[in-house]
């Protein structure tokens, strides 16, 4: 052998011979004859430079900005460039040190083989997974031209839609919506797949969604986790939920589906789906009638008390309640009466409740029991469902002027999605706006003009829209499909180009929690890896390019440090409610609104700036003032499906990771034993699960957490498998949404499907 | 001649594997004097198919993915890596963008040590390219191929022309010229 590994092991790791062996290395003349490549002779050989063992840590801020509850602030070490480990930043309360198994990934995520690496462009047509890799520049050449080409042909930029959603929820990465702003009059996937009946329920009642600070459940007397699972969702509200329990609060689990916090709770309460509505009517009348509903409050506070309890007497008859909730009345009156006794009581609402077809007027039904019980605008009450409350932004990214002349749709206005975004209020056009819910349907019949390019940024088409085979038809005629993103998943198999995207440690953002109240910095902590760029810098390109080939064509800046575009969406409001006096001062640490507990004041924004259980509004949008009982929709089919959140992947992200894999390797169908008895089918069978919307074949577990009549399986996209429990939703929608979020929800959990086995 | 076509290899392999366009790879892949005949976007869409994406490639040209785990770029292996090539004195512009153990990346550095020795007779790093050549390389790149070769014998003449260049390659390096003494 010619070469000692010891010898060369002490050279490369060992400080004192790596020195001794460099300054040979610089005598020997080496340098100067390398031919040179992709590694170059390095001119500045230091010989003291430390190696590798010497290098030290260097830590940053950042946030994680899934569609997630939690949003923890995180604290990333990097070492020589490269991230080592992350952890939850202790500044945080609320994070206090620790992420979920989804967040302790994140390592493994940033530097996933998987990544997408450079731009592509498929060339053999749509999913004949023939790609050839383009440059930056000739990507952005493509798309620019074919924009022109578009707005010269038809007049109007309606032909580009964009449908972009919660995959990145940091504020600079409006910038995505931003850069179609900048381009001129848009098509745009709108509304929300997520909470948008719920939203418009609280919005409603109260004239806001404005949930308490989560850390306050600590001193609640008495929880009722209403539809949600924290345990698997929302990990880090559970020790406050633990240590109210600890305290002697009750916590109650009111679900259809026995959970994780099912079994962390005091009580369990097994509900049938769609029914818990009439379940907080019920309640309320129990507490009217024995005298704990709170007087005071409701003649202060409260507008058409009168109308409801009138409408609870004569329509709510407790024995209907007690056999269409399926829980005994006994149990009702108990739950009832010790939530009014315990001051102050709280309930979390969970998403899955309004995905119903009358998702809207459950929200609103428990609303108004809370509200009767006096446990709104308490400090540790409320009827929490989420809050946009320390969003404030300037939304700088987002807000591009129209280039000087751009015509756009005449038609109706409506609002668009959880963050309203501005309208140009000198212009008489607008964008066209599709509904995001129906996305197949409404890209296939949209006229005049056609829809011809579509951006898909942040959102996987495939894995969370409906009706996969209307989609490929979808995606078939479109000229062109953009899809940015980090991995290649089941939409960029649909893609003409597919642009690679950085994740959050590789650039600036900002970012906040629809939960709870803290604020967090988001640093760039290492290189962008491969050719991934950040969207707003893919955002300055196609800007540079348009202006190139057409002077004016888009207002979008045309260079962006993400850092600078992070730093212009503070403004004095942000820095007011936080306390701080520039966003400098994050690099410290998280830092937490000043505390305020939502109506403490008695003002809500609704139209008599009380809280409503008689609307106005709801009468002529929905057709009903009073939160109403509103019965489901009727099966179908001869099972439920319900398709809740898996606590190892946030939709389609984190699946794909392969230890994820390992402990959660491929969708099951869950099926109570009864149900599965019924049609021989055993633990580890391959089913087939379909409905009039298609058929999903996988395996069955059989568990009696779900009830017998249901079916359960999770959401979610598994990497190398077309699974997605989505096609078999028809697009039905539930009863609200369209009022604050420009289209109505989708009663996903209103899905009724049968199975054999296979 | 012999010395010729032996740095003539390895650097047009390494061109093969840092091409990024099909003419690149084609000019490189020609240069391999391979009788096959193949167009630039055929032989390109191939080449993705097996060793860059977009979509999962069938073998990942990365040591990390077969040293450390599965998914993983920029590990143990590619640190590694980095501290050797710091050793050798050189230094690498894509630090923290392309992972130093990215087989194009080493293929570089080994040709750039072999110049050394062939075409200017310095042997100062001479132990070190040795090292890297039976303690590295040798302990992934025959794995990735075979994966590669697995697959492509059924589908690809290109592909699998490129990998049996690359193979015998290693295998002479690793055996007959590899340990001079
Ligand atoms: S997914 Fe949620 S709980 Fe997990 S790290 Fe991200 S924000 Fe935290």
């Amino acid at each position: 052998m010619s070469y000692s590994k010891e010898n060369v092991e002490s050279i490369v790791n060992n400080g004192i011979s790596r020195r001794s062996f460099l300054k040979g290395l610089a005598a020997s003349g080496v340098l100067s004859s390398f031919p040179g490549g992709i590694l170059q002779a390095n001119e500045d050989l230091n010989t003291k430079i430390p190696y590798l063992g010497e290098k030290s840590y260097q830590t940053f801020r950042n946030a994680c900005p899934r569609n997630c509850y939690d949003t923890c602030s995180i604290k990333t070490y990097v070492k020589d460039g490269v991230m080592q480990f992350i952890e939850g930043a202790q500044e945080s309360t609320y994070t206090r040190g620790g992420c979920c198994v989804k967040g302790n990934s994140y390592v493994k995520r940033v530097y996933s083989a998987r990544r997408l690496k450079y731009p592509m462009m498929q060339v053999g047509g749509k999913g004949s997974g023939n790609w050839k890799r383009i440059s930056w520049d000739n990507a952005i050449d493509i798309i620019a031209k074919k924009l022109l080409e578009m707005k010269k042909e038809d007049g109007t930029l309606l032909g580009a839609a964009l449908t972009k959603y919660s995959g990145n929820f940091g504020i600079t990465h409006y910038g995505i919506e931003g850069m179609f702003n900048s381009i001129g009059y848009t098509t745009r996937l709108a509304g929300t797949p997520c909470w948008p009946a719920g939203i418009d329920a609280q919005n409603l009642d109260m004239g806001d969604m404005w949930c308490n600070d989560p850390e306050e459940m600590k001193d609640s007397k008495f929880i009722i986790l209403w539809g949600v699972n924290p345990a698997a969702n929302s990990i880090h509200s559970m020790k406050y939920i633990y240590e109210a329990k600890k305290k002697g609060a009750k916590v109650v689990v009111i679900d259809p589906v026995f959970t994780e916090a099912a079994s962390k709770a005091s009580q369990y309460i097994q509900i049938k789906a769609g029914t818990d509505g009439l379940l907080a009517l019920g309640m309320a009348k129990i507490i009217i009638e024995a005298g704990l509903h709170d007087q005071k409050w409701l003649d202060a506070n409260s507008k058409g008390y009168k109308e409801y309890k009138a409408y609870l007497d004569k329509e709510i008859k407790l024995e209907n309640v007690s056999k269409i909730t399926g829980i005994p009345l006994a149990m009702i009156k108990e739950l009832a009466l010790s939530f009014a006794k315990a001051k102050p009581a709280t309930i979390w609402m969970g998403y899955g409740m309004q995905r119903h077809t009358n998702g809207g007027s459950m929200i609103r039904a428990i609303d108004a029991f809370v509200a009767v019980s006096g446990n709104i605008g308490k400090y540790a009450g409320g009827a929490r469902y989420g809050h946009l409350s320390t969003w404030g932004f300037n939304y700088a990214a987002l807000s591009m002027p129209k280039p000087e002349g751009s015509v756009g749709y005449t038609g109706p206005e409506g609002a668009k999605g959880d963050v309203a975004q501005g309208k140009d209020a000198k212009s008489n056009y607008t964008d066209r706006f599709l509904n995001i819910n129906k996305t197949a349907r409404e890209l296939l019949n949209a006229k005049e003009p056609k829809v011809r390019l579509l951006w898909v940024a942040c959102k996987n088409v495939f894995a969370q829209d409906f009706d996969r085979n209307q989609l490929i038809r979808a995606f078939q005629q479109l000229d062109l499909v953009v899809v940015a993103d980090q991995f290649f998943n089941e939409t960029a198999k649909w893609a003409d180009i597919v642009l690679p995207v950085a994740t959050q440690f590789e650039e600036y953002d900002v970012n906040v929690s629809y939960w709870h109240y803290w604020l967090t910095l988001n640093e760039q902590a290492i290189k962008p890896l491969f050719e991934v760029k950040s969207d707003l810098e893919i955002a300055a390109m196609l800007s540079k390019r348009m202006n190139q080939l057409q002077s004016g064509s888009c207002t979008f800046p045309q260079s962006v440090d993400t850092k600078a575009m992070m730093a212009k969406e503070f403004n004095p409001g942000i820095y007011e409610q936080f306390g701080i006096k520039s966003w400098e001062e994050l690099k410290n640490g998280p830092v937490k609104a000043k505390a305020v507990i939502p109506y403490a004041d008695g003002k809500f924004k609704t139209p008599s700036g009380k809280f409503e259980f008689y609307s106005d509004k709801a009468l002529e949008l929905f057709g009903s003032a009073l939160p109403a009982y509103l019965e489901v929709r009727k099966p179908y089919d001869k099972f439920r499906m319900t398709s809740p959140h898996s606590r190892w992947s946030l939709h389609s992200q984190f699946q794909n990771l392969e230890w994820m894999e390992d402990v959660h390797p491929e969708p099951y169908v869950y099926i109570n034993p009864d149900d599965a008895e019924a049609k021989m089918v055993k633990e580890g069978d391959t089913v087939a699960v379909f409905n009039k919307q298609g058929l999903l074949r996988l395996k069955a577990k059989l568990t009696d957490n779900v009830q017998a009549g249901t079916l359960l399986m999770y959401e979610q996209w598994y990497n190398n498998n077309i699974y997605n429990v989505n096609e078999l939703v028809d697009d039905t929608s539930s009863d609200m949404g369209a009022f604050k979020t420009g289209a109505p929800g989708v009663a996903l959990h209103d899905t009724f499907v049968n199975f054999r086995k296979l | 001649m012999q010395t010729t076509s032996r740095l003539n290899d390895v650097k047009h392999l390494r061109d093969i594997f840092n091409a990024q366009n099909s003419k690149a790879l084609k000019v490189a892949f020609d240069a391999l004097n391979s009788s096959i005949e193949i167009s630039e976007e055929d032989l390109e869409v191939q080449f993705n198919r097996y060793f860059v994406g977009p979509m999962e490639p069938v073998a990942d040209p990365f040591a990390s993915v077969y040293l450390d785990n599965p998914d993983v770029v920029m590990s143990q292996s590619t640190l590694q890596v980095r501290e050797l090539y710091e050793t050798m004195g050189f230094t690498y512009p894509l630090k923290n963008v392309i992972p130093e153990d990215h087989l194009g990346v080493e293929l570089d550095a080994y040709y750039q040590l072999l110049y050394l020795e062939e075409a200017k007779e310095i042997t100062y790093l001479s132990e070190l390219r040795h090292y890297f050549l039976h303690e590295h390389i040798h302990l992934w790149v025959p794995r990735f191929i075979e994966k590669a070769l697995r697959e492509s014998e059924h589908d690809s003449k290109a592909i699998t022309f490129i990998l049996l260049q690359l193979k015998s390659l290693l295998i002479r390096e690793t055996t007959t010229q590899g340990v001079t003494a």
